[in-house]
C-alpha cells in the first residue's frame, strides 16, 4: 500500500497491480478486508471513480470479493491465482522485450543463455 | 439531484467575445478539472455559471431552474473567486476574519467547525488584512470559503496559485476527503495540471472561449499516445489517424495521436510508443502550432 503512483500507465491498473503485489508479498492476506474505494481515494488522492475501476478489475477476476455492506475481501486462493496470471504474461512482458533488446544490440542467443546461467 | 447545465452560453465584454456557444453539463458528485490557457475564458465561464456575471446569450439551469437572480438556486452554488490584495470588496480594510464572517452569512450551510479547522491547518492569521496577505495566503482564504461553504456545487478558480508544494498536496487531500465524505460536486480550474490529473474524474479543455473536449480523465489518457522514431516509420504507423503537435528533429519525428474508439496504430513499424501525461496532451491540443 506504500508504492508510489507514476504517470507511466493508467492509475487504476497501477492500483490493481499494487493490491496484487501486496497479496503476493503477504501484506494483504486471504479472507482479509482490503481498503474501500473511498479509503484508497483518500490514501492516494485519486478520484474514487478511478479507485473503484481498479478494485472492480480484481473483483471481476475473482481475486477480491464483495461482502454486501461490509466491504471488499481477498478471495481464498487469490495468491496462487495472481502468480498463475503473472506467469502467463511473463513471456510477453519480459522475455520478448529481453529478446528484442538483445537482438538490437547484437547479443547472440548463446551469449544470452550464458548470462542467464551465470546469474545465481 | 443537482445538475448544472449551460445551454448555448455566450458572453461578450463590449465588442470582445469571450465565450462562444458553450454547452456543458455538470453532473452531481464528480470532480471536474477546467483547464485552459490564460485568456481562454475560464473565469468568465465560471462566473456566468454561478450568476455572478450575466450571460450575453444562453441560459444556466440548475435542476430545471434558471440560476440568474434565483436565490433558491444560488444557495446550492459556491464560486470561491481568486482574491487579490486590491479586491473590490472595498476591503483594503477588511480582515480575514471579517471576510470569513461575510461568507458565513452568505452561505446557508456554512460549516463553522471546518472553517476553524482549516484556519488552524493552514496556520492563517485571521487578524491580518486581506490587503496584507501573500499570494499563497489569499489562496488559503479562497480554499477555506469553498470547503466550508458546504455548497452542493463548489467552484474553485486557481485555488493552488501561489501555494507551495506541501500546501498544494494538503489542499488536494482535503478536497478528496470532503468529496468522499459528502459527495459534493467540485469544479477546479488550475494551471498546475499534472499534480491534479488523478483527482479529476473528468477534464474540460477550454480553448478560445469554446469547449475543446470534456471527457473522463482516465479514458482520455488511454486513447492518447506519443509516437516517435524515423519520420517515415512514424508516418506509416500513424497513417489516417488524428495527429497533433508534430515535432521534427532531423530524420526524427514525434507526434501526439488521439485515437478514436476502435482505432489503433498500424503495427509492424519500428517506432517508440509512450503514454502521454494530461499536461503534455493539453500542450499538444492547445499549444502553439509548430
Amino acid at each position: 500500500m506504500n508504492e508510489l503512483l507514476s504517470q507511466d500507465k493508467s492509475i487504476y491498473l497501477q492500483l490493481s497491480e499494487m493490491i496484487e503485489t501486496d497479496i503476493i508479498r503477504g501484506i494483504l492476506l486471504e479472507e482479509e478486508r482490503v481498503p474501500s474505494t473511498n479509503e484508497l481515494a483518500k490514501l492516494y488522492t485519486i478520484n474514487p471513480a478511478t479507485a473503484a475501476k481498479g478494485v472492480n478489475l480484481l473483483v471481476d477476476e475473482g481475486i477480491l470479493y464483495k461482502k454486501r455492506g461490509i466491504g471488499m475481501f481477498v478471495s481464498e486462493g487469490a495468491k496462487a491465482q495472481i502468480i498463475e496470471k503473472r506467469k502467463s504474461v511473463f513471456y510477453g512482458n519480459y522475455v520478448r522485450n529481453l529478446l528484442e533488446e538483445a537482438k538490437s544490440l547484437g547479443i547472440s542467443r548463446g551469449e544470452l543463455v550464458a548470462m542467464i546461467d551465470g546469474e545465481q | 439531484m443537482s445538475e448544472l447545465v449551460c445551454k448555448n452560453i455566450s458572453k461578450a465584454y463590449k465588442k470582445k467575445k469571450v465565450l462562444h456557444g458553450i454547452d456543458l453539463t455538470i453532473e452531481q458528485g464528480k470532480i471536474y478539472g477546467l483547464i485552459g490557457r490564460n485568456g481562454a475564458g475560464k473565469t468568465t465561464l465560471l462566473s456566468v455559471m454561478t450568476a455572478q456575471n450575466p450571460a450575453t446569450g444562453g441560459e444556466v439551469i440548475l435542476d430545471g431552474m434558471p440560476v440568474w437572480e434565483n436565490q433558491q438556486a444560488l444557495e446550492h452554488l459556491c464560486f470561491s473567486r481568486e482574491l487579490n490584495t486590491l479586491s473590490i470588496l472595498g476591503p483594503n480594510s477588511v480582515k480575514v476574519k471579517e471576510y470569513l464572517m461575510m461568507a458565513r452569512m452568505y452561505y446557508p450551510n456554512w460549516d463553522r467547525e471546518m472553517e476553524k479547522r482549516l484556519v488552524e491547518r493552514f496556520d492563517l492569521n485571521v487578524k491580518k488584512r486581506i490587503s496584507k496577505l501573500s499570494k499563497g495566503m489569499l489562496s488559503m482564504v479562497t480554499i477555506i470559503v469553498a470547503l466550508a461553504s458546504k455548497a452542493d456545487i463548489t467552484i474553485l478558480d486557481e485555488p493552488v496559485a501561489g501555494l507551495d508544494v506541501v500546501a498544494r498536496t494538503d489542499f488536494y487531500q482535503l478536497l478528496m476527503e470532503e468529496h468522499v465524505n459528502s459527495g459534493r460536486t467540485f469544479i477546479i480550474s488550475t494551471h498546475i495540471i499534472e499534480e491534479a490529473a488523478n483527482v479529476f474524474e473528468e477534464v474540460i479543455f477550454l480553448k478560445d472561449g469554446m469547449i475543446l473536449l470534456k471527457e473522463n480523465t482516465q479514458e482520455l489518457l488511454e486513447r492518447a499516445v506519443h509516437v516517435s522514431g524515423l519520420a517515415g516509420e512514424v508516418d506509416a504507423a500513424c497513417e489516417g489517424l488524428t495527429i497533433h503537435h508534430v515535432e521534427n528533429i532531423g530524420r526524427s519525428k514525434g507526434v501526439t495521436v488521439l485515437l478514436s474508439a476502435g482505432q489503433q496504430l498500424h503495427p509492424g513499424h519500428d517506432v517508440t510508443v509512450q503514454p502521454v501525461s494530461l499536461q503534455n496532451l493539453f500542450v499538444a491540443l492547445c499549444g502553439r502550432e509548430a
